[in-house]
C-alpha cells in the first residue's frame, strides 16, 4: 500500500458535508412525510373490499416500483423539465412516488394482518367504518408494521442520495465536489459513508424507543379465540 | 436476436434509430444484474451460514460487514469500489468491474440476513430428528436444514434480486453504458427525454415484474406447506 492518508483536507471542507448532511435530513423528512400519507391511503384501498380500489392500488404500487428510483429522478427533472420544479422537489417528487409503493405493500399487509374480529367487533360496538379504521384497525396494522417501517425509513435515507445525479446538493453530491477538488478519494468517501451509517443506525436507535410499538401485539390472540 | 423479439413498427423514431445501441445498454444491465445476483447470492449463503452457525472470528466479521453495507447507500458503495478501494490499494478498474463488485457486495449483505433468518426458521425438531437417524451434522444441515431454508426464503431473495435489478441503473452514475447511461447518451444527442425515458421506465417494468413472477411461480411450486 503506497497510499498516504490525509484527513485535514476533509476536516477542512467540514462546512461542505455539514451543508450536505442538513440537506440529506431535509430530503428525507421532506419526503418520508408525504410518503407514509401516500401508502398510508393506497395501502388501505388495496385492503378495501371494493375489487376496483383493489385494482388501481395494485396498479399505482407495481408501477411504481417496478421502475428504477434514478429513473423517477431522472423523469421529474427532465421529462417533465417543462414544470421547472426545483430539483429539490423532483427529488422528493421522485423519492416519494417510489417509497410509497413500498409502505402501501407494508400497509396493506398489515391491515390483512390485523383479525377481521376485530373491524366487526368494532362495528357491533357501534363505530361507524371510518372510526373503526382509524380507531382499531390502524393502530394494530401500525404495531404490526413498525419495524419494517424502520427499515423502511433507513432505505430511504440512503435511497436519497440518488438525488445528486439532479444536482441536489446533498451528501454524496457534496462528496464528489470535495473529491473533485483534493483528491483525497479514500477518506472523503469513507467519511460519508460512516455519515450515513450514522444516520441510519441513529432512526432505528430512535425508532426503537418509541413507547409502545416495540412489545408485540397481543390482542390478535384474544380475538381469534 | 433481441432485435427479433420486438415488433419494430411500434417502436418510436427515436428509439428505432438508436435501437443497437440501446439494446447493447440492456444487455450491460442484463449482464450486471446475472453478476450481482449469482455472486451476491454465493456471497450471501456464505456470510449467513457463518452468522447462523456462529464460526468464531469470522461470525463477528461478517455481521460487521452487514451491518456497514446495509448503513451505506449503493452509489456510495458503488464510489468506494471504483475510486476509494483502487485508490488504496494501488490498482486500476473498470467502471464495469467496479459496479459489478459493488452490487455484488451490497447485495450479498441483504441476502445474508435473508439467509440467516431463514435458516433460524427452520423447526429445531427436524434437525434432531435428522441427527437421531445417523446424519451427522454437516449432513443434517446439507439435507434437512438448508433446503427448507432456502424454500422459505424465495420471496424476500427474490425482491432483493428485483431491487438489484432496479439499482443497476446507479452505476450509470460512475459510466457504465447499461439502459440507463446508454439512454442518457442518447438522449444528450437527440434530446427528446419524454420519450426515451418513458421507454427506459417500461423496459424496467416489465422485466422487474417479469422477475418477481419467476419468483412468486417459483414460491408456489416449492414452499414448505404445513
Amino acid at each position: 500500500m503506497h497510499y498516504q492518508f490525509d484527513w485535514s483536507q476533509v476536516w477542512q471542507h467540514r462546512d461542505l458535508i455539514f451543508d450536505g448532511l442538513l440537506v440529506t435530513v431535509a430530503l428525507s423528512v421532506a419526503s418520508l412525510v408525504p410518503t407514509l400519507i401516500i401508502g398510508m391511503l393506497i395501502g388501505t384501498l388495496g385492503a378495501s373490499g371494493s375489487r376496483a380500489a383493489r385494482t388501481a392500488a395494485g396498479l399505482y404500487v407495481e408501477g411504481m416500483r417496478n421502475v428504477p428510483l434514478l429513473i423517477h429522478m431522472y423523469v421529474w427533472y427532465m421529462a417533465l423539465a417543462f414544470l421547472r420544479l426545483p430539483p429539490f422537489a423532483c427529488a422528493v417528487l421522485g423519492l416519494t412516488l417510489y417509497s410509497s409503493a413500498y409502505v402501501a405493500e407494508l400497509v396493506r399487509s398489515g391491515i390483512g394482518a390485523v383479525p377481521r374480529g376485530q373491524a366487526r367487533a368494532a362495528a357491533a360496538s357501534g363505530l361507524r367504518p371510518w372510526q373503526a379504521l382509524l380507531l382499531v384497525v390502524y393502530p394494530q396494522a401500525l404495531r404490526i408494521i413498525a419495524p419494517s417501517l424502520a427499515s423502511l425509513a433507513s432505505q430511504l435515507i440512503k435511497d436519497s442520495s440518488l438525488a445528486s445525479v439532479i444536482a441536489v446538493a446533498e451528501l454524496s453530491y457534496q462528496a464528489g465536489a470535495i473529491e473533485g477538488q483534493t483528491f483525497r478519494t479514500f477518506e472523503v468517501y469513507i467519511t460519508i459513508a460512516v455519515l450515513y451509517l450514522a444516520l441510519v443506525l441513529l432512526v432505528s436507535f430512535a425508532i426503537d424507543r418509541i413507547p409502545g410499538l416495540r412489545d408485540a401485539p397481543s390482542v390478535g390472540r384474544i380475538a381469534d379465540a | 436476436m433481441l432485435e427479433a423479439l420486438l415488433p419494430e413498427a411500434l417502436l418510436p423514431e427515436v428509439i428505432r434509430q438508436n435501437l443497437p445501441f440501446l439494446l447493447a445498454g440492456l444487455a450491460m444491465t442484463v449482464r450486471l444484474a446475472a453478476i450481482g445476483i449469482v455472486g451476491g447470492t454465493l456471497l450471501g449463503l456464505l456470510v449467513g451460514v457463518i452468522r447462523y452457525a456462529r464460526v468464531p472470528v469470522l461470525s463477528p466479521l461478517a455481521a460487521l460487514y452487514v451491518e456497514i453495507v446495509r448503513g451505506t447507500p449503493l452509489l456510495v458503495v458503488l464510489f468506494i469500489c471504483y475510486f476509494a478501494i483502487p485508490a488504496l490499494l494501488g490498482y486500476r478498474t473498470s467502471a464495469v468491474n467496479a459496479a459489478a463488485l459493488g452490487f455484488v457486495l451490497f447485495i450479498a449483505a441483504y441476502l445474508a440476513e435473508d439467509v440467516r433468518s431463514g435458516l433460524r426458521s427452520v423447526p429445531p425438531g427436524l434437525a434432531r430428528a435428522g441427527l437421531a437417524t445417523g446424519l451427522s451434522t454437516v449432513q443434517v444441515f446439507r439435507l434437512i436444514v438448508l433446503p427448507q431454508a432456502l424454500r422459505r426464503i424465495i420471496p424476500p431473495v427474490f425482491s432483493q434480486y428485483v431491487r438489484l435489478f432496479k439499482f443497476t441503473s446507479v452505476a450509470s452514475v460512475i459510466g457504465v453504458r447499461e439502459l440507463t447511461g446508454s439512454a442518457l447518451l442518447v438522449n444528450a444527442r437527440e434530446f427528446q427525454p419524454v420519450v426515451i425515458l418513458a421507454t427506459v421506465a417500461l423496459t424496467y417494468l416489465v422485466l422487474c415484474s417479469t422477475l418477481s413472477l419467476v419468483g412468486r411461480l417459483l414460491y408456489a411450486r416449492l414452499s414448505v406447506r404445513t
